[in-house]
């Protein structure tokens, strides 16, 4: 079973700075995750949430038990002078690899537990009460998921969205958002957390008077589904003889698969008899065109292509879609688990001094790659080098 | 007639040293040449690795034979040499 999670955020209107904050974290065997919203919007809720939710996360991963973590936190946070309500909310959670999850909300609406893309769960909570604060009570909730189980998580943005309009007197609220993700999976069973985390902010966002946001709006969805695998060869192995075994490797990985290399085409052309076409344009944007071959998702030029894809990853919003490098970024992200293989041959043309320095040590950029892909993207990611 | 085949290797040394430019062959060919003569990429012709202390890139092979160090000129003038 694997967890896909992701989310989705829109700023308050006239802000520059988002008030909630997400983070999230796999670490062997688990998956925790915080989403916190600070009080206020801008700057200062900016700051205020990214604390509370960097700190829960450290804590909970350094191994402290979730609802201890939390306790400290909520005993801890202080208050506002103006408001005299703390400074932040926020939902945490612990998802281990058996489908156990500790849930922790202090604030936050309530999440939403869809089964089956139909039926809602209604989990019995402990409330646990702020020793320094009494009007700060945490709910606790302890539940065990299973396959097309999901879990769905919003600031206050998203309920009380379209508050004071003439037909959402008092927003959205929980009912309003459990009918809109409810018709979303029956119009889409097999939707990914990355649509529908989207898809609710949207959503949140049309709902509102003036379809501006009223407050920070933030979801974040989990599905529990078999993971969608994929892998990608790129180099030579180094060596030579090896060359048919690993093609065939390739040939029989259960699902979709990656060449990024012009060699490494050549040569998983030669072992499976697979022919490489290029089209009849020979570039698209900056970078070579990908070309095709029967049975593989994608292949494409090699360093040149993966030097882009890793820039790509590091600012999503300059994805160009039309060239090789972002057809690679979307593979990788309708991806849970990606496998690289990385062949350790070198190109002795590539070391040309004459040539741009841009051009990568393959292992490096394979190396940044997978640690963007891990921790920013949340995917499993394993790397071979052969 | 046989088409003139040309294969312009878009593989990451001959692309970064300039076959990035030989796409305007794609439309500059079917209007000097017709139909007589076909251009498409390559994802690597492998002159590189087999001749890399003294590169030459970019590659292009026009029917077999490699044209090293490509320019436009250089090609349009090979494939007026086989007509």
């Amino acid at each position: 079973m694997f967890i896909d999670i992701d989310f989705a955020q829109q700023k308050k209107h006239n802000q520059n700075a988002y008030g909630d904050y997400f983070s999230s974290k796999r670490v062997p065997g688990r998956l925790i995750a915080v989403l916190s919203d600070g009080l206020g919007s801008g700057i200062k809720a900016n700051i205020l949430s990214c604390m509370t939710a960097t700190m829960l996360l450290k804590f909970i991963e350094a191994g402290a038990n979730i609802q201890k973590a939390c306790e400290v936190v909520m005993n801890s946070l202080p208050v506002c002078k103006i408001r005299k309500i703390s400074y932040s909310t926020f939902s945490a959670l612990d998802c281990h690899d058996d489908g156990t999850v500790q849930i922790v909300e202090e604030g936050n609406p309530q999440f939403v537990w869809v089964r089956n893309n139909k039926e809602i769960l209604n989990p019995q909570a402990q409330t646990i009460t702020s020793n320094t604060f009494s009007n700060r009570h945490m709910q606790f909730y302890n539940i065990k998921l299973k396959k097309n189980d999901r879990l769905i998580f919003c600031s206050d943005g998203v309920t009380q969205s379209g508050l004071g309009s003439p037909n959402l007197r008092l927003g959205l609220r929980r009912e309003g958002l459990i009918e809109f993700i409810l018709k979303k999976l029956e119009g889409k069973p097999d939707i990914s957390s990355r649509e529908l985390s989207k898809l609710i902010v949207d959503f949140a966002c049309r709902t509102e008077v003036d379809k501006k946001a009223k407050d920070d709006i933030s979801a974040v969805a989990i599905y529990c589904r078999n993971p969608r695998k994929s892998i990608v060869f790129t180099g030579p192995p180094y060596h030579t003889d090896k060359d048919n075994q690993y093609a065939e490797l390739f040939k029989n990985f259960n699902g979709k698969k990656a060449i990024c290399g012009g060699t490494t085409a050549n040569v998983i052309s030669r072992e499976l008899n697979i022919p490489v076409n290029t089209r009849i344009s020979l570039t698209s944007g900056s970078l070579p065109q990908p070309m095709e071959m029967k049975g593989i998702d994608l292949v494409t030029e090699g360093i040149l292509t993966l030097t882009r894809t890793s820039e790509y990853l590091e600012a999503p919003e300059t994805v160009a879609n039309n060239d090789a490098a972002g057809q690679l970024v979307k593979f990788f992200l309708d991806s849970d688990c990606i496998d690289f293989m990385v062949g350790a041959k070198i190109n002795q043309a590539h070391y040309d001094p004459s040539l741009p320095v841009e051009i990568e040590i393959r292992k490096n950029i394979i190396k940044k790659i997978s640690k963007l892909l891990e921790e920013k993207f949340i995917k499993k990611v394993t790397v071979q080098y052969i | 007639m046989k088409q003139i085949e040309v294969k312009v290797c878009l593989g990451t040394s001959c692309y970064v040293m300039g076959s990035s430019y030989l796409q305007e062959l794609v439309d500059i060919v079917p209007s000097k040449f017709g139909d007589k003569v076909s251009v498409i990429g390559h994802n690597c012709l492998g002159q590189c690795t087999a001749n890399w202390e003294h590169s030459e890139a970019p590659y292009v092979d026009i029917d077999g034979e490699i044209i090293s160090n490509a320019t436009i000129e250089k090609v349009l003038e090979h494939i007026e040499r086989k007509l």
